[in-house]
């Protein structure tokens, strides 16, 4: 317990926590209110009422809130991964962990620990961007003279809770494939870099190799929260994905994996340097 | 283990490989508690990796390690509650101040009351810098930092890995003070460097390690007694007539170079025949205008290292640079002012 809160305490005051959630609620809020601030006038230019309609409708409630939490989940998904390895990294290239395990810290205690810390920051930052983003979007219904009625509907509020711990689960699959990563590379820099170039290749790769790229751990992610048989994956691309029950015990199975591969190595490795 | 009581920290047949390297071949190291040892050996002799073994960072790849009389293996991490170390350069969270980082890491280990960080702050004298982020701080000050992280437990091992690098001089002298308090407290200093000097005027205790293996350990007194230096100044005119005069006394095999402009002499005998150098130059008729005896860690640490070949123990001329340019080369004791 001692570890997990001294690590909320470090991440809490950690410049890349709070550049990491402005830059998700900044580009969300951006987006959401350029939508408000054009919709009406996209479709009075004549660029198609289809797209018209497109805008109008993620700024209608209550279809808003899924909206805006598939929105959250896709971005938060590939900054989670890049906070992710950018903590554990961290651990290795500034030699913390050798300093907390010179003291007698367990290796996987620590790491672990250090993970369920970054969990708890996310569901922070989660359900803050969350209601920033339903707010960013009552603004933009308001700017584009849409109707904001929908927004005590019942059935979705009461959906909202599991909707969001689902996506949390999701997200921190993502983080915690950075976090191995940067743990395997014992760099921050590494970690990222490889962490990126995962989630595009995987939505390059779905392009060629969609029934493997669908058991992939972005593509799982996406595919848990969705309620179609194809979806918007990482980068963008449209890809077959599997059901979302059976996406989101793979969700956990990829979970785990990362945070087995982590304790494992982090247990082995020779701290050096 | 046998033949480790009264030992803090013991090491028998300690061996470890990185890859075909060996880095420590058979270590033995006896270091008995409540003294102040010094870890001396050339670069790349295994001091770090001894350091990292000891402290669970890197995993040996044979022999035993016992810490304050128990067996630490993989696995006894909580052995370590009652160690502190300072292993290669200290490591912080460079976004947080000093006393923030202190406080993180002392939720890593053993429990330390929260007024400890205080006093560890205070003991380093970092308390006007407390506040100020990591990432501002001097080298000088991540080591004061880096000490104070390792005093934290109030351990019983001290394990610190060259606590001097960067310090200034007043740092320095007080780290040693420190130390040598913490010595006269029961608690045990186990301190790896390369600065003799440091090492002369602090340990109580020495091992000299080379290619992995001990090649000397014992009381520092001990070990210094067999390596006597007697050094003598004279006039820079006169320095030919003394080597002469000296070189029977010594039986040199070798006469190096002479510092002709200070006049400065060093004659390898035991400290005891100091007396009898100046009355060798007395009648001679060259008086020394400066003689100190004493014993020189920096020779003996050459000799045991390779670094430079042994002495026939019968004594031996070389020529001397300037005192203030013999690092690590001050002599433990002086003698008298001819």
């Amino acid at each position: 317990m001692r570890l997990f809160l001294s690590g909320i305490r470090k991440l809490s005051r950690r410049p890349a926590t709070f550049v990491t959630f402005g830059l998700l609620v900044g580009l969300l809020v951006l987006i959401v209110i350029a939508v408000g601030a054009t919709a009406n006038s996209n479709v009075a230019n004549g660029n198609g009422a289809e797209r018209g309609a497109a805008m109008r409708e993620l700024l209608t409630f209550p279809g808003a809130y899924n909206r805006m939490l598939q929105f959250i989940l896709g971005l938060g998904g590939l900054f989670a991964m890049i906070y992710g390895a950018a903590i554990a990294g961290s651990e290795w290239g500034w030699g913390t962990l050798k300093s907390a395990v010179a003291r007698g810290e367990s290796r996987v205690g620590y790491m672990l620990m250090s993970f369920a810390s970054i969990g708890f920051m996310v569901a922070i930052g989660l359900v803050l961007a969350f209601a920033i983003s339903v707010v960013a979007a009552v603004i933009g219904a308001n700017m584009a003279g849409i109707s904001t009625s929908g927004l005590s509907d019942t059935a979705t509020l009461g959906d909202l809770p599991l909707r969001l711990v689902k996506g949390w689960v999701a997200v921190m699959e993502e983080a915690s494939l950075g976090f191995a990563i940067a743990t395997l590379a014992r760099s921050q820099l590494a970690g990222i870099g490889a962490g990126i170039a995962f989630y595009f290749g995987e939505s390059f790769a779905s392009l060629f190799l969609p029934d493997i790229v669908k058991f992939m751990p972005f593509s799982v992610a996406t595919a848990a929260l969705s309620t179609g048989t194809t979806d918007v994956g990482a980068g963008g691309a449209a890809i077959a994905s599997l059901p979302a029950d059976q996406a989101l015990v793979l969700v956990f199975v990829w979970l785990i994996g990362c945070l087995v591969v982590v304790s494992l190595f982090s247990d082995r490795v020779e701290i050096t340097g | 283990m046998s033949g480790t009581d009264g030992l803090a920290l013991a090491t028998r047949g300690l061996r470890k490989n990185y890859g075909p390297r060996r880095a420590l071949d058979g270590l033995d190291l006896s270091v008995p508690a409540g003294v102040v040892y010094g870890f001396l050996g050339p670069n790349g002799a295994g001091k770090t990796t001894t350091m990292r073994v000891l402290t669970g960072l890197v995993h040996a790849d044979g022999g035993s390690v016992e810490v304050l009389g128990r067996p630490f293996k993989r696995g006894d991490r909580r052995r370590l509650f009652d160690v502190g170390a300072l292993v290669e350069s200290p490591t912080f969270y460079p976004y947080l101040s000093a006393r923030a980082n202190l406080r993180e890491l002392a939720a890593s280990g053993a429990h330390v009351p929260a007024k400890r960080v205080e006093e560890v702050i205070d003991l380093v004298g970092l308390c006007d810098r407390a506040a100020d982020k990591v990432q501002g701080y001097s080298m000088g000050m991540k080591q004061r930092l880096g000490i104070a992280v390792a005093l934290l437990n109030d351990p019983k091992l001290l394990l610190l890995d060259e606590p001097a690098n960067g310090l200034d001089p007043a740092g320095i002298v007080a780290m040693r003070d420190t130390l040598r308090t913490l010595a006269s407290q029961g608690k045990t200093v186990f301190v790896s460097s390369h600065l003799l000097a440091e090492i002369q005027v602090m340990a109580d205790v020495v091992g000299i390690i080379a290619a992995g293996k001990l090649v000397r350990e014992g009381p520092l007194k001990e070990l210094l007694s067999m390596q006597g230096v007697i050094k003598v100044r004279v006039r820079p005119n006169l320095v030919d007539g003394a080597i002469a005069t000296l070189a029977p006394l010594a039986k040199a095999e070798r006469l190096t170079e002479t510092d002709r402009e200070e006049g400065w002499l060093s004659v390898h005998l035991a400290t005891d025949r100091a007396e009898e150098v100046n009355q060798k130059l007395a009648g001679a008729g060259i008086y020394a205008s400066g003689l100190e005896s004493g014993t020189d860690l920096e020779m003996l640490f050459l000799e045991l290292t390779g670094g430079q070949g042994p002495s026939n123990g019968e004594g031996e001329f070389v020529g001397l640079g300037s005192p203030e340019g013999q690092d690590g080369g001050a002599p433990a004791g002086k003698g008298t002012a001819a």
